[in-house]
């Protein structure tokens, strides 16, 4: 069996040097494992999905179980996640399982990419795969905001409204821009099947071929470490891919999926049945995106009114800067942080030994200022439901967030500078008490 | 290590008992919460058991792996260098042939941009009008006209022009209130009959439907961004991220009584862009 | 006839008019008891038709619990509004949902227990009621009603403000409550008299026992899909997909990173970092 896929392939080679091949075990590095599982989950529910919806906004009669939809006219797409939910034998937990996969797909991607960010795992000869890496987060972000807008639901509905405006906003090309990408004014019976064939087809062929890339690099590089008794700029010290890293791996990907099961079967997520189909002059309250797009919404309901018209040109400034612009900068910045690191830092040497947050205040202080801006935006996205959970004024809860939008990531960045040089002077860990020092016992019998 | 293997083979025991589970589930038909039980435990008994193998009762040992630099020798860069020089030159070395290739392969690829434009038609002035016109009957989801004395006061409906209930972008509300409250400017007085006031229900930040109302202080608010209209004074924003306030749909009574437009809106419905302004008639 | 009634107590006239009477009470109680008996819009009721009785202790209260802030005959102060022609609708309302007294009259009024026995507000809506004509207590008919019809009308014209789950959810920086503990009537009413900030709205019977139906329907047990988690749609699911979907992974991960090989001679080392 090895002897013919080798006669073939020259498969024992290369097979035994990958199984050979060392990695580092630390728990932080498994990450980025979870972005891919989770990834797995959605291809496998995916592709089950896609047997059952039809991308179609022709009008359908809905005479299916469900009883307050009965007899209305919907889209045929709507029609056919219902169908999905209630008559497709594990339709509602295939679909309530992608939707969560999504949710923790993303989530896994910004905690991923926060340890490599605090690490400096970025550095050279990494760039290129950080590069690699803000384009899978972007589409990432894509994917699921196509996704959930598949059903044609109120809720999603009311979102690309959103967005169509917000091409609309763009200076010059905007009208002509949103009706090419929507096929007309909206709204367009067309734009389901173009998210469709993004979100089935394009999306996820440019996403597996850069995860194919940012894993190879990742393995001709060889996979960073930390500091610690015998490893250096020069090694790699870890355990073996086979079968330790394997089965370790595989393990967890299985237990993923177990999690997002038992999210699936036991918590409702998107009951697009009670939101009802798209339909432009109905609404439904609160009216949020998936949580990863939580972040624009909030920048959104935070701007103020402000549209000038300069020379005749109005500028429609409350979509335009936090919907366009923001996102434009929060990205390059993001993508171009090895090189602004290399500037501030004056460091280009080649480094494969990660830091630990504490090693490199000034990353860490931006990186928690911009944490902390991401959070207190997310939050402000959901200012109704918190406004009404709490019993706060809506409106003095908007002028909290804006001020705290100059003021809280400014002052987050500073105090974990503060704290990090404090852990680099005095070695005292703030939360943790203190653990005494290692003892080393040599063959000797004295102690190091 | 003996517990340790225990509990790896209870481990898979379950995830057995739990993939036979869900085959009886899929086969009774049990439903949302036992096929996800069931499924969860039988990838979690495996994978745990998986997991738990691994971490503790495999002996992995520690390794260490040198590193090379991928980098190439000098002689490999050279070389390449050597390579690619001389067959970019078998091209660039014919002047005339490299240019009109160049100009080939160049405007080829800028009019490969033709295709995108099929996808959608120009605005062509779509975005200026909407279904409404002079002479149209107001009617309600169910198609039906509207009479004044129709609505209580501090009452708000949906409302269309008539033949139009589908349309995307003419959507509008149809307030009334008591017409001493109205603080409009005086040219739209007339637009109201009998304290009916309609609005355009596009909003004009981000295209939501403004259909929040609150009746004791005459505001209407999105949904989406909170921005808030107030309704005597013409629907200026008060607060929140709209930057225009909602256009007016001027109204009349037709002989019957039913209420009629004068006209589509006078301003332009919906989000702001950038040549909003150009072809508007009084207000914006 | 008359023997039924014992000719010896009562003559053969009285016991006639007597079952006369019987009969015509009779047939005006299940006539004012049909549905059909309001007409289409919303009912009104007659200041006659409650017990003077009754209106005379209502009035005795309404003195003592409700002038201060609704004057003495009901037409208003500046800390109440005018009571007039609200109608026994509204009193009946705001008297069962507990809005009614207010604790004060900036705060937006919400349901709280009712602070009067219901036999007390009985009494203070017969009062309410006859000040002026107003719209009477609507009656709701469940029976029969089209839950797909009452879908329809929850979403265009109540799940802006209450959440198309009945969550509730705020108007800029007002409440509309959520609709849990909303019985069929007070639905009804609701909708005919417009509380507060909320809009009145012009629904026949039918709509109005479909709207009834449809909310009931929405205080049923939890969705199709499990737990609603507060159905108020992606804020949770985005707290739960973090807290439970990659927590419970990452705590995982934590517990296995711990090295359990041990070099010789080491202190099991535990994660770096």
């Amino acid at each position: 069996m090895i002897r013919w896929a080798d006669e073939r392939l020259g498969s024992s080679k290369w097979s035994r040097s990958a199984m050979r091949k060392i990695f580092p075990d630390h728990w932080s590095f498994l990450l980025g494992e979870i972005a891919l599982f989770t990834f797995v989950i959605l291809l496998l529910t995916g592709i089950f999905l896609t047997f059952f919806f039809r991308p179609d906004q022709s009008d359908v009669v809905y005479l299916g179980p469900y009883a307050p939809l009965h007899g209305h006219t919907v889209s045929a797409a709507f029609a056919s996640v219902l169908k999905l939910s209630f008559e497709v034998k594990l339709g509602l937990l295939m679909r309530q399982m992608h939707h969560w996969a999504a949710l923790v797909f993303v989530a896994a991607i910004v905690v991923h990419m926060s340890r490599v960010f605090f690490t400096g795992a970025f550095r050279r000869p990494r760039e290129v795969n950080w590069l690699v890496g803000i384009n899978l987060i972007i589409l990432a972000l894509l994917m699921g905001f196509t996704g959930y807008s598949l059903p044609d639901d109120l809720l999603s509905g009311i979102g690309l409204r959103i967005a169509n405006a917000i091409v609309l906003s763009i200076p010059f090309i905007g009208p002509r821009a949103a009706f090419l990408v929507f096929g007309g004014e909206f709204p367009t019976h067309d734009i389901i099947s173009r998210l469709f064939v993004l979100h089935v087809m394009l999306i996820p062929w440019i996403l597996m071929g850069l995860i194919g890339l940012h894993l190879a690099i990742l393995y001709a590089q060889k996979h960073t470490q930390f500091r610690g008794p015998g490893k250096t700029e020069n090694n790699v010290v870890g355990k073996a891919f086979f079968p330790y890293q394997v089965l370790k791996s595989t393990g967890l990907m299985i237990l993923t999926g177990a999690v997002i099961a038992l999210l699936g079967g036991l918590v409702q997520i998107n009951p697009v049945w009670s939101y009802g189909p798209y339909d432009p002059s109905l609404a439904t309250v609160p009216s949020q995106p998936d949580w990863y797009m939580g972040w624009l919404e909030g920048t959104i309901r935070m701007f103020p009114a402000f549209e000038p018209t300069i020379f005749g040109v109005t500028i429609p400034t409350s979509l335009l800067v936090p919907a366009v612009i923001l996102p434009g900068i929060v990205f390059t910045v993001l993508a171009m942080w090895p090189w602004i690191e290399r500037r501030i830092t004056g460091d280009t040497a080649e480094h494969n030994l990660l830091d630990t947050p504490r090693d490199a205040p000034l990353r860490t202080a931006f990186g928690v200022a911009g944490l902390t801006f991401m959070t207190i935006y997310m939050l402000a996205g959901g200012n109704d439901v918190f406004a009404s959970m709490f019993n706060i004024n809506v409106e003095a809860m908007t002028w909290a967030f804006r001020v705290s939008f100059f003021v809280l990531p400014p002052l987050a960045g500073y105090v974990a500078y503060r704290m990090a040089n404090e852990l680099n002077d005095t070695g005292k860990h703030p939360f943790r008490p203190s653990k005494g020092i290692v003892l080393k016992r040599n063959p000797e019998g004295g102690f190091e | 290590m003996k517990a340790n293997s225990r509990l790896v083979v209870v481990s898979f025991a379950i995830s057995m008992l739990a993939s036979l589970g869900w085959i009886v589930v899929y086969i009774i038909d049990a439903g949302l919460l036992w096929e996800g039980i069931t499924l969860g435990l039988a990838l979690g008994g495996l994978g745990f058991g998986i997991v738990l193998w691994a971490d503790r009762l495999l002996d992995a040992p520690e390794e260490s792996e040198e590193r090379h630099s991928l980098a190439s020798t000098p002689e490999q860069n050279e070389a390449f260098e050597e390579t690619l020089g001389e067959g970019v030159g078998a091209v660039s070395r014919r002047k005339i042939l490299g240019g009109t290739l160049a100009g080939a392969a160049g405007l080829f690829g800028a009019a490969l941009v033709a295709p995108l434009f099929s996808l959608g038609p120009g605005p062509n002035g779509q975005l200026r009008t909407t279904k409404w016109y002079k002479g149209a009957r107001l009617v309600n989801y169910d198609g039906k006209p509207v009479k004044p004395t129709d609505l209580p006061t501090e009452s708000i409906i949906t409302v269309f022009p008539e033949g139009n209930v589908e349309s995307g972008d003419s959507q509008a509300v149809l307030i009334r209130v008591d017409p001493q409250d109205l603080a409009l400017p005086t040219d739209r007085m007339s637009w109201t009959q009998q304290g009916c006031i309609v609005y355009s229900k596009v909003c004009t930040h981000a295209g939501c439907p403004v259909s929040l109302y609150r009746s004791d202080s005459a505001q209407l608010v999105c949904p989406c961004h909170q921005s808030t209209f107030d309704v005597l004074t013409g629907a200026n924003v008060v607060f929140g991220p709209a930057g225009r306030p909602l256009p007016q749909l001027p109204l009349a009574l037709d002989n019957e009584g039913y209420l009629i437009a004068q006209g589509d809106f006078p301003g332009t419905v919906g989000p702001s862009y950038w040549d909003i302004h150009h072809s508007e008639g009084s207000s914006s | 006839m008359t023997r039924l009634l014992g000719t010896r107590a009562l003559g053969p006239r009285v016991a006639m008019a007597l079952a006369l009477t019987l009969v015509l009470v009779l047939s005006i109680v299940l006539w004012l008891g049909s549905p059909g008996a309001r007409g289409q819009s919303s009912p009104q009721s007659k200041s006659s038709g409650y017990d003077p009785a009754l209106v005379s202790r209502g009035e005795q209260l309404f003195i003592a619990n409700c002038a201060s802030c609704h004057g003495a005959s009901g037409g208003g102060t500046s800390a109440g509004p005018p009571l007039i022609d609200v109608g026994a609708a509204a009193a009946d309302f705001m008297l069962r949902t507990g809005r009614m007294p207010a604790a004060n009259s900036k705060d937006q009024a919400l349901r709280r227990d009712p602070a009067y026995s219901e036999g007390k507000i009985r009494a203070l809506t017969a009062f309410v009621a006859s000040l002026d004509d107003g719209p009477g207590i609507p009656t709701v008919d469940l029976a029969g009603s089209d839950l797909g019809r009452g879908e329809e009308l929850f979403l265009q014209n109540c799940a802006p403000c209450h959440g198309s789950t009945g969550v509730g959810g705020t108007v800029g920086n007002v409440l509309a409550p959520g609709l849990k503990a909303s019985e069929p009537v007070d639905v009804a009413e609701a909708v005919i008299i417009g509380p507060g900030q909320m809009p009145a709205f012009a629904f026949d019977q039918s709509q109005r026992d479909d709207l009834a139906a449809f909310v009931k329907h929405l205080q049923g047990s939890t969705g199709p899909g499990g737990a609603d988690i507060g159905a108020v749609g992606p804020v949770p699911e985005g707290f739960v997909a973090w807290g439970i979907g990659l927590g419970v992974v990452i705590f995982v991960l934590f517990l296995i990173g711990r090295s359990h090989v041990k070099p010789e001679g080491e202190v099991e080392a535990g994660h770096e970092g």
